[in-house]
C-alpha cells in the first residue's frame, strides 16, 4: 500500500487525498513526519505535547489541503503550519504558566532507541532555561534561526513576518538570551 | 567579559544544542495509523455536527416564525390597549409640555 506510493510525487498524493484517498495522505505524513517532529521537538514540553503538535499539524494540513497553492514544495507548506502550531503551543503554555523544564522530554518517558542520550550538559540546561524565559515570538525566531539553522527568508515565509521584522526580532532575542545566560552564572 | 566573548559563548551553546537533537523515532512510530484514526474521528464529529445542525434548521425556523407571530400579537394588543386607554381618558397635550 504505502511502499507502492513511495515513488509518487507529493503533488499527486495531494490530488489523491483530495479525491478521498486517505492512504495517500498517510504516505505524505510518512514522508514529512520526521521534519515536523524535528522542528516540534525544539518547542514541545514533553512527548505527549510533541504528539499533539504533530497530529494538529497534519490534521490541519488534511482539512486545509485545498488551500495548498503548490507554489512551494509540500514540505515547505507543512513546515509553515508546524511553525504556527508551535507558536500557538508556546503562547498557550505561557498563558497557562507552565514552565519548561530542561530536557524534560528525555526524562518524561521518552526512552529513545539507540544510541542512548548523553546526560544533560549544564550549559545546555542554562540555554534551555533561558530560552524558556523568552517571549513566544523571540523563542520561535531564535530557535528556527540558531537551532534549526533556517535562513531569515525561510523564517519570514514560515511565520508570515517581513524579513526585516525577523531580523529585528532575532537581534532582540539574541540580546535578551545573552543577558539571561549571563545572569544565570 | 565583552559582548563579543558573550556572543562566542552563545554560539558555542547553540552549536551544542544543534548537535543534541532529541531522538523522536519512538514518538514517530506508527504515527500515520494514529493520525488516520484521529482524522476519522474528526470527520465523524464534524459530520455529526453538520447533520444535526442541518436537521435543526426546520425546528429553529418554526421557533422564529412562532416568536414573530407572538411578538406581533403582543404589539397589536399593546397598541389596542393604549388606544382604548386614550379614548377612555384622553390626556391633555398641555400636560406634556408643562412639566415644570
Amino acid at each position: 500500500m504505502v511502499s507502492a506510493k513511495s515513488s509518487i510525487p507529493d503533488e499527486q498524493l495531494v490530488d489523491a487525498t483530495l479525491a478521498g484517498d486517505d492512504n495517500a495522505f498517510a504516505e505524505l505524513a510518512l514522508r514529512h513526519k520526521s521534519r515536523v517532529f524535528g522542528v516540534a521537538s525544539r518547542f514541545a514540553h514533553d512527548a505527549a505535547e510533541l504528539e499533539d503538535i504533530c497530529q494538529d499539524v497534519f490534521v490541519q494540513a488534511y482539512f486545509k489541503l485545498r488551500q495548498y497553492r503548490r507554489d512551494s514544495p509540500f514540505e515547505h507548506w507543512v513546515l509553515r503550519i508546524t511553525t504556527h502550531k508551535c507558536y500557538d503551543y508556546l503562547r498557550k503554555r505561557r498563558r497557562s504558566g507552565t514552565h519548561l523544564s530542561v530536557d524534560a522530554m528525555l526524562e518524561s518517558g521518552y526512552e529513545p532507541s539507540v544510541p542512548a542520550p548523553p546526560a544533560p550538559h549544564p550549559d545546555l540546561e542554562r540555554l534551555h532555561a533561558a530560552l524558556a524565559q523568552l517571549s513566544p515570538k523571540e523563542r520561535l525566531v531564535i530557535t528556527l534561526l540558531e537551532l534549526e539553522e533556517r535562513s531569515v527568508q525561510e523564517i519570514a515565509d514560515f511565520t508570515g513576518w517581513s524579513t526585516s521584522n525577523v531580523k529585528v526580532r532575532a537581534f532582540r532575542a539574541r540580546a535578551a538570551l545573552r543577558k539571561l545566560v549571563e545572569n544565570q552564572k | 567579559m565583552n559582548d563579543q566573548e558573550h556572543d562566542g559563548q552563545l554560539d558555542a551553546l547553540f552549536a551544542q544544542a544543534r548537535a543534541r537533537r532529541v531522538d523522536t523515532s519512538k514518538a514517530e512510530y506508527a504515527f500515520e495509523t494514529r493520525l488516520l484514526a484521529r482524522l476519522r474521528t474528526e470527520r465523524e464529529t464534524s459530520s455529526v455536527w453538520a447533520m444535526v445542525s442541518w436537521r435543526l434548521i426546520p425546528f429553529f425556523a418554526v421557533c422564529v416564525v412562532a416568536l414573530a407571530i407572538w411578538h406581533s400579537e403582543i404589539v397589536t394588543e399593546t397598541s389596542d390597549a393604549e388606544q382604548m386607554a386614550y379614548v377612555e381618558n384622553p390626556e391633555p397635550l398641555d400636560s406634556l409640555h408643562n412639566l415644570n
